[in-house]
């Protein structure tokens, strides 16, 4: 009876493991993708887009979307950030960077073609991506 | 006159625990010959016993054996029933504290601003966040279970502990100071700490899986690699100081923002000052983490302590394992903790 009770409780926590990492995330990218929030980071000046991330326990929005075919830049926004976010990775144009604790990161992307770009922080505990449509 | 006795052994749990008995029982002055058996939990004993019984030859030989925590008796005692219930209660509350941990992390109660200059008093406070963060994920895990392995092997574990937290301390202040120093001719590999990461992580997934006795059934072969290796380093003093110097380089954004702030500080004594502060604000949770383990494992919860602590290892394991593997962008990352 004990056995069975402990196997009720494991269930219960592999569940709740399963919506802290799933669920959780999920629910951000809903929230983050409407259209209020995307069209408020990204700002077409002179001929250059520019996607302003801000990184602070996480990078926030978490998914972008925006245009493609048009030289992009990234502005990615510290303020007082220690955490593993500062620590900026972009695998597809080699960038690697400890940004400073607080201020701005601008990061030439070029012209991204369409599709998915990703950055992630060192550790690989956070991620943002920036979704590139014709 | 010679006689032959067979006595079952409790607590012997690796290869050179065999050797160990084997010389601890032959220091009577009695006995000529012993023999311990891994495999079977087995002790042969000749020699001249006189008039005594098995059960007080048992009793006078258990007399030098119990500071290794191993005991002989006549009788096999079965404890494989009992393992099993332990397993069941170590799996929830292992889960448990993996659920707390990242609930604290999803909380983003830990995103407290912290502006203006790196002082030493604020690198002390980013010490203390970190040290709950999502770097005690790998830092953490890691110092775990190395504490309890080393608690589970070796009586004199305060030694060992003491000389892993002196060492992170002082490797902190030097290597603080040296980034101070070089300014920022140097930039921090970062492909060099994700895979110094991922074999943290497999160090922990390896260490977790034999706290919570996967390994138990085929122990012999596996103690006389890696653990042999393991158990010949762990007795060594560089050992600890040379584990306390690798988690500078481990991977943690913490870590690697004061050290951001170390580089950009200009001197020596300012660099040392900031990283000393920082590694003093993570101090308390390791050292609770260390020396916790080892009052548990001398406690009569041991079994359940390792179980747990397994579980909750084998789970940090996982994670900073894909963490580390996404850093790297060998997969794609999977989650946002």
């Amino acid at each position: 009876m004990n056995k069975t009770f402990s196997i009720i409780i494991t269930l219960a926590l592999v569940v709740g493991i399963g919506i802290i990492f799933l669920g959780g995330s999920k629910s951000k990218n809903n929230t983050n993708t409407t259209t209020s929030e995307t069209a408020q980071n990204i700002e077409i000046k002179g001929g250059i887009q520019y996607i302003t991330i801000n990184a602070k326990g996480g990078y926030s929005p978490q998914v972008t979307t925006a245009k493609a075919g048009i030289p992009t830049k990234l502005i990615v926004k510290t303020k007082g950030t220690y955490d593993c976010s500062a620590s900026l990775v972009i695998r597809s144009i080699g960038f690697q960077k400890i940004l400073a604790q607080t201020g701005e990161e601008v990061v030439d992307i070029g012209t991204p073609k369409a599709g998915t770009f990703k950055g992630t922080c060192g550790m690989g505990m956070y991620f943002f991506e920036i979704d590139f449509k014709n | 006159m010679q006689k032959t006795y067979k006595f079952y052994i409790r607590g012997m749990h690796c290869k050179s625990c065999e050797l160990m008995t084997e010389s601890e029982l032959k220091e009577f002055p009695f006995i000529t010959n012993v023999k311990a058996r891994l495999r079977s939990n087995l002790v042969e004993i000749s020699g001249d016993f006189g008039d005594n019984s098995p059960e007080n030859i048992a009793k006078q030989l258990n007399t030098v054996l119990i500071k290794h925590r191993y005991s002989l008796s006549v009788e096999k005692i079965p404890q494989e029933k009992k393992q099993d219930d332990v397993i069941w209660k170590a799996i929830p509350i292992g889960l448990g504290f993996i659920i707390l941990f990242f609930m604290l992390q999803k909380s983003s109660i830990l995103n407290i601003g912290i502006g203006g200059q790196t002082t030493p008093v604020t690198s002390f406070i980013i010490g203390l966040i970190a040290s709950v963060s999502g770097c005690l994920a790998i830092v953490g895990g890691l110092v775990l279970s190395l504490s309890a392995k080393v608690s589970q092997d070796n009586t004199s574990d305060t030694r060992t502990f003491l000389l892993f937290h002196a060492g992170r301390l002082v490797s902190f202040a030097v290597l603080g100071g040296v980034l101070g120093i070089i300014g920022g001719a140097i930039g921090i590999n970062f492909a060099f700490t994700a895979i110094l990461g991922i074999f943290a992580s497999l160090v922990m997934l390896f260490l977790g899986l034999n706290l919570v006795g996967i390994f138990s059934k085929n122990k012999i072969t596996l103690h006389s690699g890696f653990f042999n290796f393991f158990k010949r380093i762990e007795h060594k003093t560089f050992t600890p100081l040379i584990i306390g110097f690798g988690t500078f380089f481990l991977p943690c954004g913490f870590t690697q923002s004061m050290q951001l702030v170390a580089l950009s500080s200009g001197s020596f004594m300012s660099g040392a000052f900031i990283m000393f502060a920082f590694a003093l604000g993570t101090l308390p949770m390791l050292v609770l983490l260390s020396f916790g383990s080892a009052s548990f494992a001398h406690s009569k919860h041991a079994p359940l302590f390792f179980k747990s602590a397994g579980i909750v290892v084998i789970g940090f394991g996982i994670f900073s394992l894909l963490a580390g593997l996404a850093g790297l962008g060998i997969i794609n990352p999977l989650f946002n903790i």
